[in-house]
């Protein structure tokens, strides 16, 4: 990752800055617009003028600036004028010394803020790349790969949306909390998911949004050391990134988890992750984040892919699949049987799959079928299978594999079988 | 996931939006008509707004196309329509959303009588390892 101090530094000021305005003034859509006005000029003089002593005192200074000069062209709204004077007349008070705020509460009460349950995911995620880890309109479409003006349109229509329900920047209460979170967690779970799956393949991508799940995560877990879910989330991220490096070949093709070279990932991401999960789970009953994550350890520590310790993971999808039951969870279960146990028991897990709503189609279930029955030996089940499974798929790296794997002349040429 | 919204119709003449020169939508009742274009303006108008329509082009008449085909190892151009069917692609929407139901649900709004509306995911180059 190219980036300099000055932008990790504006980055990690940006939910404080929004905090700070939006302490005096509840109008969130106007001060997260002059918070990133503010970023963008830090942006442009920073690198140029160098960056400033004080900079969290800089940034609230010229976002206020922005918010001011916002608030006075809308010469319509008398009210907003009044307050545009109050601040343009007691500036001192809109300038704590830096470190003055406590800075874990302002992140923990953005992010909660940022995934209001009156917004759709898509707006949470947003909204969270842009408030609370400071990245422009511009680099988080990059990282959806959609257009900078749908994306805009996205994070305006969010900010209407926080409107309409009433969301206030205020801390929860202790009942509130718990529920929050959790959707706080999901927000950053399907962020960093999002940025896991597009980085794969040939992809040039400006934003790693995997990234960007981690750190915020990292701050969130910083800020809530105790709560063992989010602790066992930032673990399940670290012990899945971990793998990056093994995750593509020399040509951009997808390496399916079995054929990595395990010698590419990040040990020291493994061993993070690893002992913040055994904390987690040392410390209380699992949630389905440490059960994940306890999933992602194993996989880790196995030095081979045949090495790998499929009893126990059974044993933890089972506990997963009583904890937070779906289609994902049944089919991780088949397979981790089929390693386990025999072929024939993972099969008749995940056959009754397929009668459910909508998984005929899902070409996950049938790559798996597809790996089982080859396991089983039925090699031209599993071709079939792979060739249904590849016309399913809208993942190019996906679907170039399985059709590799689905062709008799090339299924046996799968690294797989050669590095045994 | 993003996906197309493919516009299949055989407008008379070719024209857009294409319901209001296809016969069995001209053969509706003025009323409902009025009502079918209100409630496709507003749909069009919420996916601008919510961020979920990321282009949308109308296109002209298939006459006014230009056919490559590869022969003799160089590309031959031939004015045209790419085939004599009654029905022809008539134009496109990408949409970005959540999940297929919501594709789904979108697609079936621009259904109208006489023409086929064709929901198809696009690929993407990412994946998943596992």
């Amino acid at each position: 990752m190219t980036r300099d101090a000055g932008e990790d530094v504006w980055r990690r000021e940006a939910p404080h800055v929004l905090a700070a305005l939006l302490r005096r003034s509840g109008d969130f859509e106007s001060c997260e617009d002059a918070v990133q006005e503010a970023l963008i000029a830090a942006s442009v003089q920073w690198p140029a003028e160098g960056m400033p002593d004080n900079p969290r005192g800089w940034l609230i200074r010229v976002a206020s600036r922005k918010l001011i000069d916002h608030q006075r062209s809308q010469t319509a709204r008398t009210r907003r004028e009044l307050e545009a004077a109050a601040y343009a007349s007691d500036p001192a008070g809109l300038e704590p010394a830096a470190d003055a705020l406590p800075h874990d509460d302002d992140t923990v009460q953005m992010l909660l803020l940022c995934a209001h349950p009156a917004l759709s995911e898509s707006s949470q995620v947003a909204l969270t790349l842009r408030a609370v880890a400071g990245l422009t309109t511009a680099q988080i479409a990059a990282g959806f790969l959609v257009p900078e003006a749908t994306m805009a349109q996205r994070i305006s229509r969010a900010k209407a949306t926080l409107r309409g329900a009433g969301a206030r920047f205020e801390a929860p209460t202790a009942a509130d909390l718990p529920g929050r979170l959790h959707a706080v967690r999901h927000v950053l779970y399907l962020t960093f998911n999002e940025g896991y799956a597009t980085s794969s393949g040939a992809n040039l991508i400006d934003t790693d949004l995997a990234i960007e799940a981690i750190r915020v995560t990292e701050r969130l877990h910083r800020a809530l050391p105790d709560d063992t879910e989010t602790a066992s989330l930032l673990a399940l991220m670290l012990l899945t990134h971990a793998r990056a490096p093994a995750r593509t070949d020399d040509r951009g093709d997808l390496v399916p988890l079995a054929e990595q070279d395990r010698s590419r990932w990040d040990r020291d991401l493994v061993a993070r992750g690893t002992t913040l999960v055994e904390q987690a789970l040392a410390a209380g009953p699992a949630g389905p984040f440490a059960l994940q994550a306890a999933i992602a350890a194993i996989h880790d520590e196995a030095t081979t892919s045949g090495a790998t310790d499929w009893l126990q993971i059974t044993v933890l999808y089972r506990m997963l699949d009583g904890l937070a039951p779906s289609p994902t969870v049944t089919l991780n279960l088949a397979i981790a049987v089929g390693m386990a146990h025999g072929p024939t028991a993972g099969l008749d897990l995940l056959d009754p799959l397929l009668e459910q709503e909508g998984q005929q189609r899902n070409h996950r279930v049938h790559a798996a079928r597809a790996h089982l029955l080859d396991l089983a030996g039925s090699t031209a089940a599993a071709q079939e299978e792979y060739r249904v499974a590849a016309r399913l798929t809208a993942s190019i790296p996906e679907q170039r594999y399985l059709n590799r794997r689905a062709n008799p002349r090339t299924a046996g040429r799968a690294p797989s079988q050669q590095n045994r | 996931m993003k996906f197309v919204i493919l516009i299949h119709s055989h407008p008379q003449p070719w024209g857009h939006p294409t319901g209001d020169y296809v016969a069995e939508n001209q053969a509706l009742p003025q009323e409902q008509r009025d009502q079918m274009n209100a409630e496709f303006d507003a749909l069009l108008t919420q996916l601008h707004t919510n961020g979920e329509l990321l282009v949308g082009e109308a296109l002209a008449d298939p006459v006014t196309s230009t056919l490559y085909r590869w022969q003799s190892g160089k590309p031959i151009a031939t004015d045209g329509p790419y085939a004599e069917s009654k029905e022809q692609f008539a134009g496109f929407f990408m949409i970005d959303v959540a999940t297929r139901e919501r594709a789904e649900e979108i697609a079936a709004a621009f259904a109208g009588p006489g023409e086929t509306i064709e929901l198809r995911p696009a690929m993407w180059s990412g994946g998943n390892d596992q």
